[in-house]
């Protein structure tokens, strides 16, 4: 858990700060969008994150993403208290993190386009390679990625109790709406 | 009388039962902590919640996470996402800040500071990623 959190850091700030400091080559957000949506015969469960940190290097296309579990706004509080404690247990894995590569990036010129983006992502502490579409808007001083994907709850080790099983869908959709300005 | 008996063992159990599904309704259906009318538990500078972060991240994370603390820090940069205002605490020559991000009710009475002014702000402590994260955050005098 320790190592991977250094390597996490270690992406970011290689990322931000490695192969030199020339402001356009770095875009960053500290505000993006994460939400994610459960559907199932019981109920919907929605849960939405303003806090994403995301670092694109636009010369590699490397991205690293970072958030924080806790971050995670519910309608309901004890939803979001199950959420912490039992399910994706935050005391213990605070972060979910995403580090992989927006594929073609350097053929992508001041223009809305659909491309893929793949690498791993990382929750509850399980590692889980993932490619998605995105799509990727740039502007001189913006680059927007949109874009949503499914992911299986059993898959990150993530453990519903029986008594709430039907409450909570096995797929979930994770939905993410990243603006990132230049790093200066 | 057996009858009479019956009907007041299945009031009394009726009634139980009445009062278990409202309790259970009102704790589904509790609101979120009111940050704005419950008492900070701690008290600290934004460096000083920095500092703590940077010497045991996941320490100081349990220690805070979801209890209201108060930080008292000069302001940095004041700005919005989606309606909603956000605070940065840091000092001029610090890497990290202490990032608010505000409730709704807050953006009028944000009007009337500066960059550069010492202010109080409660709120909850999610973690840390590259700054220290708070939400639902409020004045506090």
């Amino acid at each position: 858990m320790i190592r991977n959190m250094r390597g996490i850091y270690f992406l970011v700030f290689g990322v931000l700060f490695m192969s030199g400091l020339r402001a356009q080559e770095k875009f960053l957000t500290k505000e993006g969008y994460v939400s994610f949506f459960s559907h199932s015969i019981v109920e919907d469960i929605k849960a939405e994150n303003n806090q994403v940190l995301s670092v694109i290097d636009t010369i590699t296309g490397k991205i690293a993403i970072q958030l924080l579990m806790r971050s995670f706004i519910f309608k309901k509080a004890l939803m979001q208290e199950h959420f912490n404690e039992h399910y994706v247990e935050s005391y213990k894995y605070p972060k979910a993190t995403f580090s992989g590569k927006i594929m073609n990036f350097d053929q992508l010129d001041n223009r809305n386009i659909e491309t893929e983006i793949v690498g791993t992502l990382t929750v509850h502490g399980v590692e889980k390679e993932i490619s998605t579409k995105v799509d990727v808007a740039i502007k001189e001083d913006e680059i927007t990625l949109t874009g949503n994907f499914k992911v299986d709850v059993a898959d990150f080790n993530i453990k519903i109790p029986a008594l709430v099983a039907n409450n909570i869908a096995k797929t979930i959709k994770v939905t993410f709406e990243l603006h990132h300005k230049p790093y200066k | 009388m057996r009858i009479k008996k019956f009907k007041v063992v299945l009031g009394f159990f009726s009634f139980t039962i009445l009062i278990g599904l409202i309790v259970a309704t009102f704790y589904y259906n509790k609101p979120a902590v009111d940050v704005k009318d419950s008492e900070a538990m701690y008290f600290l500078t934004a460096q000083d919640l920095i500092d703590e972060f940077l010497e045991d991240e996941m320490g100081t994370s349990r220690k805070y996470s979801e209890n209201i603390i108060q930080v008292k820090g000069k302001i940095y940069n004041i700005s919005s996402n989606k309606g909603n205002s956000i605070i940065t605490l840091k000092d001029p020559n610090a890497e990290s800040s202490v990032i608010c991000h505000m409730l709704p009710g807050e953006n009028k009475r944000i009007l009337q500071f500066k960059k550069g002014q010492s202010i109080y702000i409660k709120g909850i402590c999610t973690g840390y990623l590259l700054d220290v994260i708070m939400v639902r955050c409020t004045l506090d005098d």
